[in-house]
C-alpha cells in the first residue's frame, strides 16, 4: 500500500527551481530513501511532507488523503540541523514537543519514562539541555521525534553527530519501528547506510528525480555482468577464458587467484564449465554494483 | 489544549521564571519612584523668579483705616517676589498684558478660615513648588494674625489651627478653568514612558526569543507541529501576559512599599500631631504647623489635580496604546529576530524599529511645552509614534476625531505590521547562513505560501 505519494510536485523560489515536477511513491512499512547531492532540493521536499513550506504545483496525498494539517501528528521529523531549547530542562522539553504533536501531558510523560528508560537516560530528565553533550542531545531529540508514535518519519541525515555505538542504536530502533508498520523517509548521504536501511530511493539531482525504485530492482539495473571467480593458484584464468569474456583484474593470494569477469549474458554456463572441466572452482559469484556507484554514476552522467 | 495555548503557556512559565523577571519586578518599583521625583526635583530649582501680584479683598476698618492683613507680609525670595494691589481687574489686565507671572486674588469667606484664594496665571502655571510656597506663607501670615490679634480662640478656631486647610485654587485665566498642568505632565509623561518602557523591553524580548528559536534550529521541529504564524503569535501573546504580570506586580510593591515606607517613617507620612494649643505655647506651635501645613497642603493640591483629569478615558486609552504599541513593535521585532543568524546580528533591520521609538522619547519635552501644537499632532496621529504621544496627551484633552483617527490608524497598522510580519517570519526562521538582504527580504513576498 501506497502511505506517501507526491506527484509531479515543483517548487520555485525568487530566482531558482527547488523542485521541477518530482514524483515519488512511498510503500507502507518501508524505509525510503531520499539521496541527492547536496541542494539538489532533498531538504525542499522535506519541508513539503513536513508541511513547513508548500508546492507551487503537485499534489501530495498522505494515507490515501490530500495532504492536511491534521496530519503532522502522524508525522515525526527530525531535521539535519538539529536543536532543542538550551535552557529547557530535558523532561519537560519532550513532553511540550509532544503536546504539539497532539499527545496529553500524562501520555506523555509514560511514553517519555518508557523511551527513557529503554535508552537509559531517566537521570537526565531535569537536567537542562546544555548540560548534555551533544550526542546525548541527539538522543533526547530522536526520542522526541518518534515519541507520538507517528506513522511516517522522516529522518535527515539521522546518522550525523553520532559515534558509531549509538549510530547503531539508532539503527536497530528505526528498522524496529519499521517492524511496527511505521514508514520511514530517510534522507543521507551516506550510502552504506542507504544499503544497510533502504528498501527503495529516490534520487534527486538538480531539482529533478533521476532515478527511483526498490534497491534490488535498481541494482540489477545497473549491474554490467560482472562477476568474481576464485580458482586454485595453481592454474590461471587466462587459460580458460572463451570468446567474448573480458578479464578485468585479477590478483593472486597464498592459495588462491581471484579474477574479475565480465561476462555477457548467455555465456555464464559455457564459461563455468570450461573452467570446472580444468580445476576446481572455489567460489563464483556476480558482483552487483554499490549504491555509491549507481550514485555517483548516475549523477555524473547528467 | 488548542497549540497556540501550549506555546503560551511554555512561553509564559519560562519568562516568568527567570532571575531578569524577578529583578526587573523589583527595580521597576524604584525606577518609576524616581520617575516621580525628579521632575518634581528639578521643578524646584528653577531660576526664573516669578512676579506675583497679590490683591487683597479682606480689608479690615481699623480705626477708620482701612489696612490689610496681608499687604507687605509675604517674604520675597529666590522663587518668588510679591507686590500688592487692590483691583482686581486692574490686576488682571496687567496679568494678560504679562506684566505678571501670577495674580493672588484673596477674598474673603464665610467659612472657617474666613478666606479664600485664587491663583490666576496666563501663559504658564507656577510650578506645584511655587505654589506650595504661597499657601504656605499665606497660612502662616493668617495664623498669625489670629495668634496676635485673637486671643479669644474658640473650639473651631483651635481645630482649624490643628489641621490649617485654607481654600486655595490656581485658575487659568484665558479659560477661566483650574488647570493642574504639571500633574497631568506628570501623568502624560509616565504612561507614555511605561508604554515606550515596555514596548522596548517586551518587543526586544519577542526579537531575542524568536533569533534564539533560529539559531538554534529547533524552529524547524516547531514548525513540522504547528504553522509559524501560530508560533509567532504565541509568542507575542505569551510576552503581553508577561508584561503585564510584571505592570500588575509593580503596582502591588509599589503599594506595599509605601505602606512599608509609612510604618518605618510614619512622622513624614502621617497627619500633622493634633495638641492643644495654649497661648504660651503659640510661638513654638507656628513653626510646627509650618512643616506639617506644607506636607498635607501638597497632597491635597495633587488629589484635587487628579481629580480635574477624565480618568476613565486616561485608563482606558492607556490600556488600548500599552497594548497597541506593543503588538504593533512587537510584530515588527519579531520579524526582524527572523532575520537574524548567528553570524549576523540584524543591525541594520533593527534600526528602522527603534528610530521612531527614540523620535517619541526625543519629542516628549516639545510635547509637553505644546500639547495640541502641530509636532503633537502628527506624532500622535502616525502609529509608529502614537502610542507615547497620544498617551502623553490626554490629560491634557485631545479632540475626539484625533483620536479615533489615531486608533483606526493603529488598528490598521497592526494588522498591516502582522502580515508584513507573517511574511517575513516564516520564510526568515529557515534561512540559515545567508546574509540577508532587503531586496531579499522584497523577494519573498512574491512567494506563494
Amino acid at each position: 500500500m501506497i502511505i506517501f505519494s507526491t506527484k509531479e510536485v515543483s517548487k520555485t523560489y525568487a530566482n531558482h527551481k527547488a523542485l521541477d515536477k518530482v514524483s515519488i511513491d512511498v510503500e507502507q512499512g518501508t524505509v525510503f530513501g531520499l539521496l541527492g547531492p547536496n541542494g539538489a532540493g532533498k531538504t525542499t521536499l522535506i519541508r513539503i511532507i513536513n508541511q513547513i513550506t508548500a508546492p507551487d504545483e503537485g499534489e501530495i496525498s498522505f494515507m490515501g488523503e490530500k495532504l492536511k494539517l491534521e496530519h503532522v501528528h502522524q508525522i515525526g521529523y527530525l531535521p539535519e540541523e538539529r536543536g532543542l531549547y538550551k535552557k529547557m530542562k530535558v523532561g519537560e522539553q519532550a513532553i511540550y514537543l509532544a503536546e504539539l504533536k497532539g499527545i496529553k501531558k500524562s501520555d506523555a510523560k509514560k511514553r517519555l519514562e518508557y523511551w527513557f528508560n529503554k535508552f537509559d537516560i531517566l537521570n537526565w530528565w531535569d537536567r537542562k539541555v546544555e548540560e548534555l553533550s551533544k550526542g546525548m542531545q541527539q538522543k533526547v531529540q530522536f526520542i522526541t521525534t518518534i515519541l507520538h508514535e507517528p506513522k511516517l518519519l522522516i529522518f535527515d541525515e539521522p546518522f550525523s553527530g553520532f559515534d558509531p555505538i549509538n549510530a547503531n542504536l539508532l539503527k536497530e530502533e528505526i528498522l524496529n519501528l519499521k517492524d511496527k508498520g511505521a514508514t520511514v523517509i530517510f534522507s543521507t548521504h551516506n550510502m552504506e547506510s542507504v544499503e544497510a536501511l533502504c528498501d527503495s530511493i529516490a534520487l534527486i539531482n538538480k531539482s529533478r528525480k533521476i532515478l527511483d525504485g526498490k534497491v534490488d530492482e535498481i541494482k540489477q539495473r545497473f549491474k554490467k555482468n560482472e562477476f568474481e571467480i576464485v580458482i586454485p593458484r595453481q592454474n590461471d584464468i587466462k587459460d580458460m577464458l572463451i570468446d567474448e569474456v573480458e578479464l578485468i583484474e585479477s590478483s593472486y593470494s597464498n592459495q588462491t587467484q581471484v579474477s574479475k569477469l565480465k561476462i555477457p549474458k548467455g555465456l555464464n554456463a559455457g564459461l563455468l564449465s570450461n573452467i570446472l572441466s580444468r580445476t576446481d572452482l572455489i567460489s563464483y559469484k556476480e558482483i552487483l554494483p554499490s549504491m555509491n556507484e549507481i550514485f555517483i554514476e548516475t549523477v555524473s552522467n547528467e | 489544549m488548542n497549540k497556540i495555548g501550549i506555546i503560551i503557556r511554555r512561553e509564559y512559565l519560562t519568562r516568568v521564571r527567570k532571575k531578569s523577571f524577578l529583578v526587573m519586578t523589583f527595580l521597576g518599583p524604584i525606577l518609576i519612584a524616581s520617575l516621580w521625583i525628579i521632575p518634581f526635583f528639578l521643578a524646584q530649582n528653577s531660576e526664573t523668579q516669578s512676579k506675583i501680584l497679590v490683591v487683597d479683598e479682606t480689608l479690615v476698618e481699623t480705626n477708620g483705616a482701612r489696612t490689610s492683613l496681608y499687604l507687605d507680609k509675604f517674604k520675597n525670595n529666590k522663587e518668588l517676589s510679591f507686590e500688592y494691589s487692590y483691583d482686581i481687574a486692574e490686576a488682571q489686565n496687567q496679568l494678560t498684558e504679562g506684566k505678571y507671572d501670577a495674580v493672588l486674588e484673596i477674598v474673603k469667606s464665610n467659612d472657617m478660615p474666613p478666606i479664600k484664594c485664587f491663583l490666576f496665571y496666563s501663559d504658564n502655571e507656577p510650578s506645584l513648588s511655587s505654589q506650595e510656597a504661597i499657601r504656605s506663607q499665606l497660612t502662616n501670615i493668617f495664623k498669625d494674625h489670629v495668634l496676635t490679634y485673637d486671643y479669644g480662640m474658640n473650639e473651631a478656631d483651635l481645630k482649624w489651627f490643628n489641621d490649617p486647610k485654607i481654600g486655595f485654587y490656581s485658575k487659568d485665566i484665558r479659560s477661566g478653568k483650574d488647570s493642574y498642568k504639571e500633574i497631568k505632565t506628570a501623568l502624560g509623561t509616565i504612561s507614555g514612558f511605561l508604554i515606550y518602557m515596555f514596548i522596548f523591553m517586551f518587543g526586544a524580548q519577542v526579537m531575542k526569543s524568536v533569533s534564539e528559536e533560529k539559531t538554534n534550529r529547533i524552529v524547524e521541529v516547531l514548525v513540522s507541529s504547528i504553522k509559524p504564524i501560530q508560533l509567532l503569535m504565541g509568542k507575542i501573546v505569551a510576552l503581553a501576559f508577561v508584561g503585564l504580570t510584571q505592570f500588575v506586580l509593580w503596582v502591588l510593591l509599589s503599594v506595599v512599599l509605601i505602606f512599608g515606607l509609612q510604618s518605618f517613617y510614619p512622622q513624614t507620612f502621617s497627619e500633622p500631631q493634633k495638641e492643644n494649643i495654649t497661648i504660651n505655647e503659640r510661638v513654638i506651635s507656628v513653626d510646627k504647623f509650618e512643616t506639617a501645613s506644607s506636607a498635607s497642603a501638597e497632597v491635597n493640591q495633587i488629589v484635587q489635580g487628579l481629580f480635574s483629569i477624565n480618568y476613565f478615558l486616561v485608563i482606558a486609552m492607556f490600556l488600548f496604546y500599552f497594548m497597541a504599541g506593543y503588538f504593533l513593535y512587537a510584530s515588527l521585532f519579531g520579524a526582524v529576530g527572523a532575520l537574524m543568524d548567528v553570524d549576523t546580528d540584524g543591525q541594520q533591520f533593527t534600526l528602522p524599529i527603534t528610530i521612531p521609538l527614540i523620535i517619541a522619547m526625543v519629542c516628549f519635552p516639545i510635547i509637553i511645552n505644546d500639547p495640541s501644537g502641530v509636532v503633537a499632532f502628527w506624532l500622535s496621529i502616525i502609529p509608529l509614534t502614537s502610542p507615547m504621544i497620544m498617551m502623553m496627551r490626554i490629560p491634557f484633552g485631545v479632540p475626539f476625531w484625533e483620536i479615533a483617527l489615531s486608533m483606526s490608524l493603529m488598528i490598521v497598522f497592526i494588522l498591516g505590521a502582522m502580515w508584513l510580519a507573517a511574511k517575513i517570519y516564516k520564510t526568515g526562521i529557515l534561512m540559515y547562513g545567508k546574509n540577508i538582504t532587503y531586496k531579499e527580504i522584497w523577494k519573498w513576498f512574491k512567494y506563494k505560501n
